[in-house]
């Protein structure tokens, strides 16, 4: 059992680093965005979610499009110990259009959404459901949704430190795949997706998730190999004045999945 | 809306603060500094704050935000900790072309923070949810 342990604490120990990283970010909320393909970026959302339930205790709304009917085998392996309680902690919404999404975020302020305690982690799973299928001129729509995701984060924040001056800041993660580019390495191909320009914008981090597709990673016996790249976005308002305090370096680690469906995080 | 601006905007913020709360108005020199980091953006926020079109509203759960009636009489909405706003030069000057960072309908904000002279108004939770939706009727 012992390994298993090792892997769940390596999995949760490489989580809470990803997290105090993005503490170091200095806005007052925390963001990110979740690149790659959407099977995976919906087991790193779920893993981050229980993460945060079970092991910081925290509340987490996570919104959908689709309803999620069972945890992945993947994450059942990854948290044997998984408790009713901390899964309690998580709420899951299922908005089914960019309306819906839009209403259901501008109503996190309200006391039913803050009491007895404000969520302190948003999770929004594909969101290209919800901008995809829209034409150019709905940049300004995925900078709605962004903005008001943003700003839901700095206040519930703000109520968060108000209750309890030492606690931490409500953090916002959304996955996002490019239509442009399904094999998206980082870099070059942004440009030619505006919504993603338009997410850069509002969303401080980027995790970059890349299937490994070599010999060695198959030759390894693993079922999948993904390198997980976290860096500062691009194009983040690029007037910032903090420019130095961002961590000038992209943080790579390496999410292994094994044939059984474990998975387990490296630094790389 | 801290630090979103670049420092040479921030700066000229204090300073048209200071300068406003000392003599209730923005010396020339420091209109002329608006117009140069702002372009002709300047000119038509201060015709926005002029008109007093900034509301900041407010509702009971502690949420704000500010509202911007346009030359159109159309209200905008805008996000306290984001620049973002609906109307039409954001999508095209900063979403599109990236031509620098807000619109006159969010420099009006910040001009009428600096000199204190947003309309305050208050909303139900209900009603601020809509605002910042975007459902609500204007």
């Amino acid at each position: 059992m012992t390994d298993i342990l090792t892997g769940v604490f390596r999995t949760f120990t490489s989580k809470t680093d990803v997290k105090k990283d993005l503490t170091v970010v200095p806005a007052s909320a925390c963001s990110a965005l979740l690149l790659g393909d959407s099977s995976i970026s919906r087991s790193v959302l779920l893993l981050s979610a229980v993460t945060a339930a079970s092991e910081l205790g925290v509340r987490v709304v996570f919104f959908a499009q689709t309803q999620i009917q069972s945890l992945p085998v993947s994450l059942k392996k990854c948290v044997p110990s998984l408790s009713p309680e901390s899964l309690k902690k998580i709420k899951f919404s299922y908005p089914r259009t960019l309306e819906e999404l839009l209403q259901q975020v501008a109503s996190l302020h309200e006391s039913q959404n803050t009491s007895p305690t404000p969520p302190s982690l948003i999770i929004v799973d594909r969101l290209e459901g919800y901008l995809g299928g829209t034409h150019s001129g709905d940049k300004s729509s995925a900078a709605h949704l962004s903005a008001l995701l943003c700003d839901s984060a700095a206040f519930l924040t703000q109520i968060l430190k108000e209750r309890s001056p030492s606690s931490a800041p409500c953090r916002l993660i959304a996955s996002y795949r490019s239509e442009v580019d399904s094999d998206y390495a980082g870099g070059e191909s942004s440009a030619t997706d505006h919504i993603l320009d338009v997410l850069d914008r509002y969303f401080q981090m980027r995790c970059t998730l890349d299937r490994d597709r070599s010999y060695e990673a198959a030759a390894a016996g693993l079922q999948e190999l993904w390198h997980v790249y976290l860096s500062a976005s691009s194009i983040t308002e690029d007037c910032t004045t903090d420019s130095e305090t961002r961590p000038a370096v992209a943080k790579e680690w390496q999410l292994l999945i094994s044939a059984d469906g474990s998975m387990e995080f490296k630094m790389a | 809306m801290r630090s979103l601006l670049p420092a040479v905007a921030e700066q000229l913020f204090r300073d048209i603060q200071k300068a406003y709360q000392e003599t209730s108005q923005i010396p020339d020199d420091l209109l002329i500094a608006l117009k140069f980091v702002f372009g002709p953006c300047a000119l038509q926020a201060l015709n926005l704050v002029d008109q007093h079109s900034v509301t900041c509203l407010s509702s009971s759960s502690g949420r704000k935000a500010f509202q911007v009636i346009g030359g159109s009489g159309r209200l905008y909405t805008c996000f306290v900790s984001c620049h973002y706003c609906p109307c039409p030069a954001f999508a095209y000057t900063v979403l599109r072309r990236n031509e620098g960072p807000l619109c006159k309908h969010i420099l009006a904000v910040y001009l009428c923070q600096a000199m204190a002279v947003t309309q305050e108004e208050s909303v139900s939770d209900q009603q601020m949810s809509a605002v910042l939706s975007g459902t609500a009727l204007p």
